[in-house]
């Protein structure tokens, strides 16, 4: 893929050149085999815990402490998070090291995310030796069976002189098309023993079964720009795939040249700043008013890396059914899943939007996109108003996010859980630079952004980095502190804590009549978890201390949690509810 | 309901019976036969699926999904119509002794079945053809004793000027022909 042979670091298409550091240049064991490969791929971090299985793996690990950067995590779910965090701001492939049985078990949350939210990750996982699978070894688990279905490819090594071969293989697997989760099972035999030819390391450029389009097919191409000139009311969809493409600066100059307002999915934010005047919000359950509503007013939609979720499809049998559509999408199988696509072009986001730039007409759409500000000014005055200035004894969660963009100004990386908090981050975070939001989408994985935004800290040292996180959320991978702390990252965690699950709360309230089924948590004292860890932190309960709350955090040298009192029972609204059709969106 | 039948090329590698069969599961579709050789090119492998479904477009997005697999090199779908086709079945009668005699004659050129084994008190009779007439041979060799009946699953070329290998990427291949 283009976008990641830009990244490609110097050793790309060398032979391995490392000198060998413990053992004669030409023998090594696979272990030893594995680590250079890592090196050859250009890998400098490796997220991990070691177990029975993978020692010879970490035994020669000891020895590439110079090249590699191994960070010991706290539980191997956290691992896999912290790898999706990296891949997700650099767009290079997470390395995840686990060892078998309940190690790669751990991971498989990790890998199914990773997997629907198209995140490219190389799980390196330990086996138990060759003679003894299929025999109920201790610490044996079928990973290849089990994570079948949730990674792109999984392979078993069992002889050492695989190893080069196949993870060139899995790095050109995973970060290659649409990225995903690769997962490499190695037995500790194959671990041990001594390749019995020279390693060589060439990178895979290609694969006869497998070639993603990345160039578009011309006459696609045509068809797709004939749809958009002729649209009177285009409207685009903005997904994930654009920001994975590196095709932001392509967008801007397409839709800048057409005037087609823009609504990006929950992954598709960041990918255009949302004060650029032809961004007009998100889309789908938790998105905009207007957004969601001129769905149903559009004459051609152009669906731009994105997979109609039901999330942001409500009621697929009833949805853009007016609309034409052009669907551009480097996974032919995401072509008429849900929604039939008038006009498919198969590609990667940047070269169709480079290919289609040409083609299209110069237009400015005023008419059209000035109903979407009438939307605006409807949802302003409702929800965003109300929320942003009410005098209530607690703060809203909605104040907490919009304080704190304004003062970072909309320049870090945001990182969030699963929930309200993380429909509120999306509201109100203004986002300035691209690849800025770190979020479980597809799986929506509870627990993701403590070791995420430590992953993305790893990987974006010179950005801010702030996890905003559900109080159910925290306890679900809190033990990652220590990896933070031990690490000296300097993440700045954000607990909005009203002491419920606030979504299914939410859902219990609206949708079963207020019946709340063990939804109230009581919780620990947070602050002093985190001070136990090592981390300095602090509560904020009182909106008159909130600003200093969040200057203290964000000038403190080093990791910080900031734990904010939000009032307890407080709705996400707009709110398309589950199963109605995106119109019936809900300002209450 | 409409009988489709699903050519897919592959790679010859462990495991990838089972990532094909899981996108059928997970879709709740069942398998109604399924046969896996290797073609006439060296380390490519062909699976052969039959299934029952009401709507084409489910199909196609099923071939879709079976397209995405890392080792799948290409993934044809068909209706009846499209493809020659053929099972193979085995039928193990018994034939003690003073029990009815066979009638070869009606086995072999009205059913076009052949003896393709003699035990001492048993004959194993193989025959090619569709569902159907295997199933009419089978009711024929109801009035004898049937001590096992096999079948195999579908076997399918289609009906096309080209061979379907053409159809695979390029490659430097190594040909069996």
């Amino acid at each position: 893929m283009e976008a990641i042979a830009s990244t490609e670091p110097e050793i790309a298409h060398a032979v391995d050149t490392a000198p060998a550091v413990t053992l004669a240049p030409a023998y090594i064991n696979g272990s030893q085999a594995l680590m250079r490969a890592l090196v050859a791929e250009g890998v400098d971090t490796i997220f991990g815990y070691p177990g029975g299985a993978i020692m010879p793996v970490y035994d020669a690990l000891y020895d590439f402490q110079d090249r590699i950067n191994h960070i010991l995590v706290r539980h191997e779910q956290g691992a896999g998070h912290a790898a999706q965090g990296y891949a997700r701001v650099t767009g290079r492939a997470g390395v995840c090291l686990v060892t078998s049985g309940p190690g790669a078990t751990n991971l498989v949350t990790a890998i199914a995310d990773a997997l629907i939210d198209s995140t490219p990750m190389v799980c390196i996982v330990g086996q138990v030796g060759k003679k003894l699978l299929g025999t109920d070894a201790f610490q044996e688990a079928d990973v290849i069976g089990i994570t079948m279905p949730i990674t792109k490819w999984n392979y078993q090594i069992t002889d050492a002189n695989e190893v080069p071969d196949i993870l060139s293989k899995a790095f050109y697997i995973a970060q290659s098309g649409r990225p995903g989760p690769v997962l490499i099972d190695i037995t500790k035999s194959a671990q041990l023993e001594m390749l019995t030819k020279p390693f060589a390391y060439e990178r895979c450029r290609s694969i006869v079964s497998y070639r993603p389009r990345l160039v578009p097919k011309k006459e696609q191409v045509e068809a797709a720009a004939k749809l958009i000139n002729e649209a009177k009311r285009p409207y685009i969809f903005v997904g994930h795939g654009v920001q994975i493409a590196k095709a932001e600066g392509e967008l801007l100059e397409f839709i800048e040249k057409t005037g087609i307002p823009v609504a990006t999915t929950l992954l598709g934010q960041s990918t255009i700043s949302t004060n650029h005047p032809l961004y007009v919000g998100w889309l789908g359950m938790h998105g905009n008013y207007g957004t969601n509503v001129l769905t149903d007013e559009a004459d051609v939609i152009i669906a731009i890396g994105m997979r109609f979720d039901d999330r942001v499809t409500g009621d697929a049998s009833k949805y853009i059914k007016q609309a034409k559509v052009v669907h551009i999408e480097i996974d032919p199988s995401e072509i008429d899943k849900i929604i039939h696509a008038d006009a498919p072009v198969i590609g990667d986001a940047k070269e169709v939007l480079k290919a289609l730039i040409p083609l299209v007409n110069a237009n400015d759409h005023t008419v059209w996109r000035n109903e979407f500000r009438k939307y605006e000014a409807i949802e302003h005055e409702q929800i965003t108003v109300p929320e942003l200035t009410n005098n209530g004894e607690k703060i809203k969660m909605a104040e907490v996010i919009d304080m704190l963009s304004t003062k970072t100004k909309g320049e870090a990386i945001l990182v969030t859980d699963v929930g309200q908090h993380q429909m509120m981050a999306s509201r109100y975070y203004q986002f300035r630079r691209p690849n800025s939001l770190v979020t479980s989408g597809g799986m929506g994985t509870m627990g993701f952004a403590l070791p995420a935004a430590f992953g993305a800290q790893v990987g974006a040292p010179d950005r801010q980095v702030v996890a905003v996180i559900g109080d159910g959320c925290f306890q679900m991978t809190l033990q990652e502190l220590g990896t933070i702390v031990q690490n000296k990252q300097p993440v700045k965690a954000i607990i909005l804590n009203n002491n419920f699950l606030g979504m299914v709360r939410q859902w219990q309230q609206l949708f079963h009549d207020r019946r709340y089924s063990f939804v109230e948590l009581q919780n620990p004292d947070f602050i002093t978890i985190a001070r136990g860890f090592g981390m300095d932190g602090q509560t904020c309960s009182e909106r008159d201390n909130l600003s200093d709350a969040l200057d203290t955090m964000l000038a403190h040298d080093g990791p910080f949690l900031l734990e904010v009192i939000v009032e307890k029972e407080e709705n996400v609204f707009p709110m398309v509810p589950a199963g109605a059709s995106v119109s019936q969106i809900r300002l209450k | 309901m409409t009988t489709y039948t699903i050519c897919i090329f592959t790679e010859n590698t462990i495991g990838l019976l089972n990532r094909i069969t899981i996108i059928f599961t997970r879709r709740r579709i069942n398998i109604e036969s399924l046969t896996v050789s290797e073609t006439e090119r060296k380390g490519v492998s062909r699976f052969t699926i039959v299934i029952q479904h009401e709507s084409r477009e489910d199909v196609e997005k099923l071939v879709r999904q079976i397209r995405k697999i890392v080792e799948v090199m290409a993934v044809f779908g068909y209706l009846n119509d499209e493809i020659v086709f053929n099972e193979i079945a085995l039928y193990k009668i018994a034939t003690p002794l003073g029990a009815k005699s066979l009638d070869v004659e009606t086995i072999n050129k009205q059913y076009k079945a052949w003896v393709v084994y003699w035990g001492l008190d048993y004959v194993v009779i193989e025959k090619t053809g569709n569902n159907d007439d295997i199933f009419a041979f089978f009711e024929y060799l109801k009035q004898y004793e049937i001590l096992e009946f096999v079948r195999s699953g579908r076997v399918a070329v289609g009906k096309t000027e080209k061979g379907l290998v053409e159809y695979l990427p390029e490659a430097e291949w190594a040909y069996y022909l």
